[in-house]
């Protein structure tokens, strides 16, 4: 190969936002070094330059809770000297623990629900001929185009009638009717692919349909099930438009019911009056911690979930 | 029996139908007739104004300047996003050169794989606040922090990111990509794994570069995934919502400085809430609605190829 | 004050028969709209007050016939620089007089908490619709949300029941609480305009207060030299950097240059002298790099706690500021007010700042407890209240006289007393931005351009008259009029 290196480079060039091309070390041209060495070097330093640009900032942003405000304001590269819990404190008690709460009392429903009858619905769709078939499965995949706050004010009072304003049941339906468009999309997929001679085996064994899907055909859809679930969880965690217009008190004695986001987002929006950006920051480092030990925890189960979403 | 299966099928589909249709089919068709209405979004009052809204939409220069913004995050963030995590995706997974001639990733790829899928956990409402540091207009900010430390911007003239027309979508998109390319890079080490190494191996004895094996063996395997990450990569692009309107200038949902950080979605909450214009953010939703269907249409019938069966 | 237009008339159930009737004919997309309407008209489209019928009996101290014991109030108040431990201290006092139970509720989230409630028919009893989401003033009314206050301004003082409240108040304070010739907020906060400094800094630095332009940018240009900005402002939101401009123009034009603004006269910018006077002298700032660095794009406590941290001279802001940035405010800062600089040719002295009203208080026209919501406001009109309010939030209330003997206000504050006093009748204020939403952003926009020094000062008032002439091309603008 006469000109190995220009491939790559430009691959790389157009993906990496302009200003960080300034700061990232180009391969020197007129490197005499072989084809695997200089690429070798290149891409173990892009690798690590990236990992680099994911974790300061965090760590950045975890030592902030440590400063005054007065050194946030100054020099950002300056080193934290107020080194006290108080402010994580006062950041637990602007209420992340009930957002905690709140957001893992919604997904502990929403998210197993949200698979129940996604798998269902894909299921019949995907293994059932019957007039309507091809409508009602573009019925639902086409609601995943939809931008949500179109719906907001109608969904709204469509919540209200029923009475779920700003109850955990009613956000829970919500999350679950928003995340059947994808995860019916997905699961649909799963299971064309599902061999049929088990479920065959088994309906010849007397079992009914619903038992068949039940006893054997979930179980065998479970990476696909485990990888939707995955993306459904994450989905849900960072929904906030949702629940901004749902989860409001109705009136001043309703106890207030946010979930994580709203709650980040509020207490963001409280420096606006008070300024205390340490505890901003404190904040965000209480809710960021979690997340990043429940996924260190997790994340085989995570990488394994998507792999087998690829997996056809 | 085929009565039983035709019960079996609607007794399935009910329950999640009927959510379907409660909460999502029906809300929107509810915005198409609010679009038709001078709905001013404060009380359930307001009279018909036929096409009127659609009519004004199409001479509101702010509007049609957001459209043109979502295009360009279409284009862009895709693009990158992809590239970069097939690029990484490529080096953790066949970049390393194992003695015997097999086929590895880099060393340290587990690491990589962990560390560029932090973000992804994070919730956007964090995202954001940590953006908002990042690029602080003064001193106080870490890039300009950095890059004062290192004398490439005088301190007295700081780098206002958010506030240069020039800058302010490339900074939306940074955040974006940042946020993405693990979950991507996750996405297409999965597919790549699911390659059979056999190929690599044949190509590497053909005496096959890994550019060269990128590019003929591994895209081409992968295009199917790749069509999966731009489906959703647009969707992303074509909302923006959360970031625009937390991180930009501008009063009533950011979008500043100047509209030059529009996007449909941020134009059309400021419509909604802060000017009460709530008839004619229904028909911008229309609108939305209709130009992220025909993309939607376009993208896979664009991306559509034949599909590689190993 | 402003025409009286017979605006109450409600246009809605014409509109609302009128597209069922015509929405028939669009099929499918409208069948669920319909359906939606109808059941809607029974839940929120009631238009009688129904929350009117006080059951207690009405007698001379209990005007709108509060009923004694059992009684309910429902009271949301934006928490920003003033807290919200006055309105807590006030639904106490209230609820111990009345024998009420209220229920309170302090945030920042205006529109999202109450938007919904608007919408759904169940609004809070009393509002303090303010703060960054606050749901607009001009919105509210065009949806018929807004009780028409004449009955609680008529009502007897509690202080000296011969006097009508409206007349125990600071005359004009009223005025930013107009929509179509009604006052339907109450703008209870007395509040002024103009520019802050630190007096330790300019005791260091042996400056003296600018009265003129000049001597203000000299000070600028001495500041900038030792490394301090000369004036910061709150870029992220052009709102504030607004405060002077507009501040400059009434002050070069008087108040003939305020009405074309107001009235969006066809030369309000464009061909006013003023404005350009005015916007010229603002650019200079801009031009001469006097701003304090990265200031276009800070929001505004990150700006404020850089200027408390002696990153600038001046900041523009309103007499919140010291409530809001209480813990950034080193204990020797010594926080001070002062009016605008003069150009030269002003038509108003040094001495004229803005002042009027901040804080719009609204009563929900559906609330469910509106005796109490009137008798609510006609308390916070008392001088009871209003000390307590003083104390509680260290600010004045536009109740003349509105502080008891004896209540010690912070240097800020103080500061803000003696420059009304200095102004005597010379202060002056804007009704566009409770009107004109839209317009109020478009300028704003169009001044963040200028002081990013992307546009110059021609194109500015090019954009804002553009602005102007926007806003009165809609016919609803003809029902509001400065006199």
């Amino acid at each position: 190969m006469s000109a190995p290196i220009t491939e790559p480079t430009k691959v790389d060039g157009a993906g990496v936002p302009p200003q960080r091309n300034a700061r990232k070390a180009p391969p020197r041209p007129g490197d005499k070094r072989t084809e695997g060495m200089a690429l070798n070097v290149f891409s173990h330093g892009f690798l690590a330059l990236w990992a680099v640009l994911i974790i300061l900032p965090l760590l950045w942003l975890v030592l902030s809770s440590f400063k005054t405000d007065a050194q946030i304001g100054g020099s950002a590269l300056g080193w934290p000297s107020n080194w006290q819990f108080d402010v994580f404190t006062r950041a637990w008690n602007k209420g992340i623990g009930d957002y905690f709460a709140n957001t893992l009392i919604v997904l502990v429903f929403s998210v197993p629900l949200t698979m129940l009858l996604g798998a269902m619905a894909a299921y019949v769709l995907a293994r059932y001929e019957f007039p309507g078939n091809r409508l009602v499965y573009y019925f639902f995949v086409g609601g995943a185009m939809f931008p949500v706050f179109l719906a907001l004010v109608p969904l709204f009072f469509m919540v209200k009638r029923l009475d779920m304003l700003n109850t955990y049941q009613g956000l829970i339906l919500v999350y679950v009717a928003y995340s059947l468009p994808f995860t019916v999309f997905f699961m649909h997929a799963f299971f064309r692919t599902l061999p049929t001679a088990v479920f065959e085996a088994a309906v010849l064994d007397g079992a009914s349909h619903t038992r068949a899907f039940f006893q054997v055909m979930l179980p065998m859809a479970k990476p696909g099930l485990l990888s939707v679930g995955i993306f459904n969880v994450l989905g849900q965690w960072n929904q906030y438009i949702l629940p901004s217009v749902l989860m409001q008190p109705q009136t001043s004695s309703d106890p207030e019911r946010y979930v994580l986001t709203q709650g980040l987002i509020q207490l963001q929006q409280q420096q606006g009056y008070a300024t205390d950006l340490p505890v901003l920051f404190a904040g965000v480092t209480i809710a960021m911690i979690p997340m990043l030990i429940v996924y260190l925890s997790f994340q085989r189960q995570v990488q394994a979930g998507l792999t087998s979403a690829t997996l056809k | 029996m085929r009565k039983g299966q035709y019960r079996f099928v609607a007794g399935f589909l009910l329950a999640p139908l009927a959510l379907y249709l409660i909460f999502v089919i029906w809300p929107y068709l509810q915005t198409i007739g609010y679009s038709f209405t001078d709905w001013k979004g404060q009380s359930q009052t307001f009279s018909f104004v036929g096409l009127d809204n659609y009519k004004a939409l199409f001479q509101d220069d702010v509007f049609l300047e957001a459209i043109w913004h979502n295009i360009l995050f279409l284009v862009f963030i895709p693009v990158i996003t992809i590239l970069l995590a097939l690029f990484f995706a490529f080096m953790v997974n066949a970049g390393g050169r194992g003695g015997a001639g097999g086929v590895q990733g880099v060393a340290g790829s587990r690491f990589y794989k962990i560390v560029y899928f932090f973000p992804q956990v994070l919730s956007l409402a964090i995202v954001a606040v940590l953006f908002g540091a990042l690029y602080r207009s003064d001193s106080g900010g870490l890039l300009n922090g950095l890059l004062i430390k290192l004398g490439l911007v005088d301190g007295n003239n700081p780098i206002e990111w958010m506030n240069e027309p020039n800058l302010v979508l490339w900074c939306l998109m940074a955040v974006v990509v940042w946020h993405g390319v693990g979950f991507y890079l996750v996405l297409f080490s999965a597919a790549m794994q699911s390659i059979p190494r056999d190929i690599y191996e044949a190509a590497l004895l053909d005496g096959a570069s890994r550019t060269h094996t990128f590019f003929r063996v591994t895209l081409p395997l992968l295009w199917d995934t790749v069509q999966t990450a731009w489906v959703y990569l647009g969707i992303i692009a074509m909302d923006m919502f959360v970031l625009v309107s937390t991180t930009t200038q501008g009063t009533g949902y950011g979008g500043g400085p100047d509209h030059h950080s529009e996007v449909m979605a941020n134009v059309m909450m400021r419509n909604f809430l802060y000017f009460g214009k709530s008839g004619y953010a229904c028909a911008m939703g229309v609108v939305m609605l209709l130009l992220t269907l025909i993309l939607s249409v376009v993208t896979l019938r664009a991306t559509r190829r034949e599909r590689i069966e190993f | 004050m402003g025409s009286t237009s017979a605006e109450n008339s409600s246009p809605e159930g014409v509109g609302r028969r009128d597209l069922i009737k015509r929405s028939a004919a669009l099929g499918l997309i409208t069948v669920p709209t319909m359906s939606f309407l109808s059941a809607c008209a029974s839940g929120g489209g009631s238009d009688d007050n129904s929350g009117d019928k006080g059951t207690g009996k009405t007698s001379k101290d209990n005007p709108f016939g509060v009923k004694k014991g059992g009684g309910k109030l429902d009271v949301v108040v934006f928490k920003g620089g003033y807290g919200d431990e006055y309105a807590k201290a006030w639904e106490a006092a209230f609820d111990k007089k009345w024998g009420s139970k209220s229920a309170h509720t302090g945030t920042q989230e205006i529109t999202g908490k109450l938007q919904p409630r608007f919408n759904g028919g169940n609004p809070p009893d009393i509002v303090d619709d303010s703060g960054a989401q606050q749901i607009k003033l001009d919105v509210l009314y065009k949806s018929g949300q807004l009780l028409d206050l004449a009955s609680v301004l008529d009502a007897p003082s509690i202080d000296d029941p011969t006097k009508k409240v409206r007349d125990t108040l600071i005359p004009g304070t009223l005025d930013p609480g107009l929509q179509g010739g009604k006052v339907v907020s109450l703008n209870y906060i007395y509040t002024v305009w103009g520019l802050w400094y630190s007096g330790k800094l300019f005791k260091e630095k042996g400056w003296e207060v600018p009265k003129t332009w000049d001597d203000f940018l000299a000070i600028c240009k001495d500041a900038k030299s030792q490394g301090i900005g000369g004036l910061a402002h709150q870029g992220k939101y052009p709102y504030y950097i607004n405060i002077a401009i507009m501040d400059l123009i009434a002050k070069q034009g008087g108040l003939d240059a305020m009405k074309a603004i107001d009235n969006l006269d066809p030369k309000a910018f464009v061909g006013s002298d003023a404005a350009q006077a005015a916007i010229e002298a603002i650019y200079e700032v801009v031009e001469k790099g006097y701003l304090m660095p990265g200031t276009n794009g800070l929001t505004h406590t990150e700006s404020q706690t850089r200027w408390n941290q002696y990153k600038a001279a001046f900041i523009t802001c309103g007499s919140w500021l010291e409530n809001e940035q209480l813990k950034q405010t080193p204990a020797d800062f010594d926080m001070k007010f002062m009016p605008m600089p003069s150009l030269s040719g002003d038509k108003l002295p040094f001495e004229a700042i803005r002042a009027g009203s901040g804080e719009p208080f609204i009563i929900p026209a559906k609330a469910a407890n509106l005796p109490e919501a009137k008798e609510f406001m006609r308390s916070m009109l008392s001088k009871e209240w209003s000390t307590l309010f003083a104390q509680k939030a260290n600010s004045l209330t536009i109740l003349k006289d509105s502080v008891s003997e004896g209540v010690q206000l912070r240097p800020g504050t103080q500061s803000t007393v003696d420059a009304s006093k200095a102004a005597g009748d010379n202060t002056f204020n804007y009704l566009y931005f409770n009107w004109y939403s839209e317009m109020d952003v478009s300028i704003q926009n169009a001044s963040n351009e200028l002081m990013s020094k992307r546009i110059q000062p021609k194109e500015w008032l090019k954009r804002a008259q553009a602005a102007v002439d926007k806003a009165a091309k809609d016919p609803a603008s003809k029902k509001n009029h400065r006199d």
